[in-house]
């Protein structure tokens, strides 16, 4: 199975697996104010008055804060903005990366194969609340720390 | 092994394991066996993937919860009947990495074999599997999966047979009745 298509597997993976759970999280929780809860029908139409691109930085707010937590029991460390449709998470130490050996090929190349999961994980959550997406994650880690990683999301226009 | 002790051993180790999320850990799990049936489109195959994955799983499982129990000062004395060891894999094992207890019973009259039960199965909250009739509409005329024979928890399985292989004890498990 090439490479490519085992990332795309996974991120499919993530893709249902994030979709679910952000139906399960987002079901008690409010996004914001004025803003109709998520699933229900025409949500788009009937918010006119909401101004989409404060949705979708509520919506991403709520990824980086309950959704994370849930996942990894932490919050996104520094979340990025250019107001214009793209975000830029940053996880300073995720969980599932720290126990790499510091400074090892094979161990980038496998950190690179686990981060196809949770990016799937943001397109299912972002999907789930009515946003489309594309998300690429980059590996930041300098040596020590392995376990550095960000997210890149382009909300489709 | 008393009862007690071995339910409070489980206990006491499954406080000391990191922990994650049920909902995430199911809907993964969901997720796999669904990549699964779309990879092999056949329930047998399907079984002895999960089979095989639970045995890498369950081989490393042992290494794991002998050395915890060494670092929590839990004494498991070594197990003189396959009684015993029934009793430390559902009180003990099961209890550390799932966080639920399994029940023993129906032990064979020559000690060679057991069954257990598990009333709480995590991996499956969220799942319904169709019985006959429905898979066989739901596979139309595909000849594909035929999805009633799939065992859900069939890892669980490879987990036991797994773990038991490393402590030198070569056992066949299988499920007589998934949810």
């Amino acid at each position: 199975l090439s490479a490519e298509r085992a990332a795309a597997k996974i991120e499919r993976l993530g893709f249902d697996v994030g979709y679910r759970l952000c139906e399960r999280l987002a079901q008690s929780k409010p996004l914001g104010p004025g803003l109709p809860p998520p699933g229900s029908a025409g949500a788009a139409a009937a918010g006119g008055a909401v101004d989409p691109a404060a949705m979708q930085l509520e919506a991403v707010k709520f990824l980086c804060k309950e959704f994370w937590t849930e996942v990894f029991r932490k919050q996104i460390d520094k979340l990025q903005t250019n107001h214009r449709g793209v975000f830029v998470l940053k996880d300073h130490e995720l969980r599932w990366l720290r126990r790499l050996p510091p400074e090892d090929e094979t161990a980038r190349v496998a950190a690179i194969k686990m981060l196809a999961f949770p990016c799937g994980l943001i397109r299912g959550a972002l999907s789930n609340l009515g946003i489309a997406a594309v998300v690429s994650c980059d590996f930041l880690a300098d040596g020590k720390n392995m376990a550095a990683c960000s997210f890149n999301i382009k909300i489709k226009s | 092994m008393s009862k007690s002790s071995a339910s409070a051993s489980g206990h006491a180790l499954w406080s000391k394991m990191p922990k994650a999320n049920t909902e995430l850990f199911a809907l993964t799990y969901g997720s796999l066996v669904t990549e699964l049936i779309r990879d092999y489109d056949n329930a047998d195959e399907v079984n002895s993937q999960l089979d095989r994955i639970g045995h890498s799983i369950g081989v490393r499982c042992v290494d794991e919860f002998l050395s915890k129990a060494e670092v929590g000062g839990i004494n498991i004395p070594p197990c003189q009947t396959m009684k015993d060891t029934a009793d430390v894999v559902a009180r003990i094992g099961f209890r550390m990495f799932l966080g639920v207890s399994a029940e023993v019973a129906n032990h064979a009259p020559d000690g060679s074999a057991f069954s257990l039960f598990l009333y709480d199965n995590p991996l499956s909250i969220f799942v319904e599997l169709p019985t006959a009739e429905e898979a066989a509409v739901i596979s139309g005329g595909r000849g594909g999966c035929d999805l009633s024979k799939i065992k859900y928890s069939n890892i669980y399985c490879g987990v036991i047979r797994g773990a038991l292989e490393q402590v030198n004890l070569k056992v066949d498990c299988r499920f007589v009745r998934d949810v």
